[in-house]
């Protein structure tokens, strides 16, 4: 008992003001602020896809991006929560992403069944991952970096849907960029690794994220 | 003047965590040490009903504050305080029993690490049914017999007692004698 009250009285001296966190909601906006900076950045380095225009006026492609920034949205501002101890008192909106990807699996489902005949494969395949993965490794480095200054108290998913957050920024970008039509090429390369990066996410968390 | 009755009304005031925060944050260490205390206070019996020893409870209570004073920034003093704290509190303890429950595995031992300095092999025996049944027949030859009926035939010692014509009790005394004999030939 003693110990607790040299402990509070060692505190209580050393405290000074503190600038309290900003708003998750802030917060998630910043990240979703500099992160489409980023995508915009990248794309202008890379390049549009020629037939952007072309398939900007087919509905499913159109609605894989909208459900895609969907994705980035809600990851965005579920971090930004998960970087909180309490999550802010907002547990459900921590938990958007599953609606998200719900939202997500649905368009995808209908765009495969849509896309008939089917698209031909493109002649590559891993390069796509590798490709999502370079350009989601800043994003990921920066999100994490700025979540240790928080105090996560789910160290495992806070780690697993940063990456998700820097993985959508990735696949969006090469959604954009890349010509390809076809819904099971981008279900194997672009989204099925998205996912497995996810997972990876909550190892790296728990060894990133500990305060 | 009207800060400081402000103050000190806060500070008496020990249920009101938030504005006790509001004021820490504030750089107020007066209203911190009273946080920190009434704190402790509110989280006692939360980590007693779940770890068994006093020493235990300090320890983490003190590792809860620190984490308290290192988190502090991601409160702002606009929600409750209580699921606030509660949430590290219960993540530190979390952290502690993972901690505790692997030291625990690490300090047992496993059964490969000791098996060479035993003994022998515990689990097996040098008697087989061929060494207890070469025995039973060096017995005298009434007590084999009954032996060999009861456990080989599956008689009772009332049918072994009427097929030998004996009484019952003493078929299970010459049985019992048997069994001790045998017991010590197996034994060598």
């Amino acid at each position: 008992m003693g110990n607790i009250d040299d402990l509070i009285d060692k505190l209580a001296r050393d405290t000074a003001v503190v600038k309290p966190a900003p708003h998750p909601y802030l917060l998630s906006l910043q990240w979703m602020g500099v992160a489409a900076a980023y995508l915009i950045l990248a794309l202008v380095f890379s390049g549009l896809r020629p037939d952007l225009m072309l398939n900007l006026q087919q509905p499913w492609f159109v609605t894989e991006i909208a459900a895609l920034v969907c994705i980035f949205i809600a990851t965005s501002l579920s971090a930004a929560l998960l970087a909180f101890p309490d999550l802010h008192q907002k547990r459900s909106a921590a938990f958007a992403p599953a609606l998200a990807f719900v939202l997500f699996l649905l368009v995808m489902f209908c765009a495969w069944n849509a896309d008939s005949p089917p698209a031909p494969l493109p002649v590559h395949s891993f390069e796509c991952t590798i490709s999502i993965t370079l350009v989601a490794l800043l994003p990921a480095a920066w999100t994490l970096y700025v979540m240790r200054k928080y105090a996560s108290t789910h160290c495992r998913w806070a780690g697993s849907i940063a990456l998700l957050f820097a993985f959508s920024v990735g696949a969006l970008w090469l959604r954009l960029y890349e010509i390809n039509d076809s819904i099971l090429h981008v279900v194997e390369w672009h989204y099925l690794p998205m996912i497995v990066f996810g997972l990876a996410g909550l190892w790296l968390g728990k060894t990133v994220l500990k305060w | 003047m009207k800060s400081y009755i402000i103050n000190m009304f806060v500070t008496e005031n020990t249920d009101n965590f938030e504005a006790l925060m509001i004021l820490s944050l504030n750089g107020d260490q007066r209203a911190y040490a009273s946080l920190l205390k009434e704190t402790s206070r509110l989280l006692r019996p939360f980590l007693a009903k779940r770890l068994s020893f006093t020493n235990e409870v300090d320890d983490l209570l003190q590792e809860i504050l620190i984490s308290i004073h290192k988190a502090r920034h991601t409160y702002d003093g606009k929600r409750p305080y209580k699921p606030w704290v509660y949430a590290i509190a219960r993540f530190r303890l979390q952290d502690y029993l993972r901690a505790h429950y692997s030291d625990q595995l690490r300090q047992a031992l496993d059964l490969s690490e000791v098996e060479e300095s035993l003994p022998e092999y515990v689990t097996e025996t040098a008697i087989s049914y061929e060494s207890i049944r070469r025995e039973v027949q060096k017995l005298p030859a009434k007590q084999a017999t009954i032996l060999q009926l009861m456990h080989e035939e599956g008689y009772t010692a009332k049918e072994v007692a009427v097929k030998m014509g004996m009484n019952e009790s003493a078929v299970k005394v010459a049985a019992h004698r048997a069994y001790k004999i045998l017991r010590k030939k197996l034994e060598k």
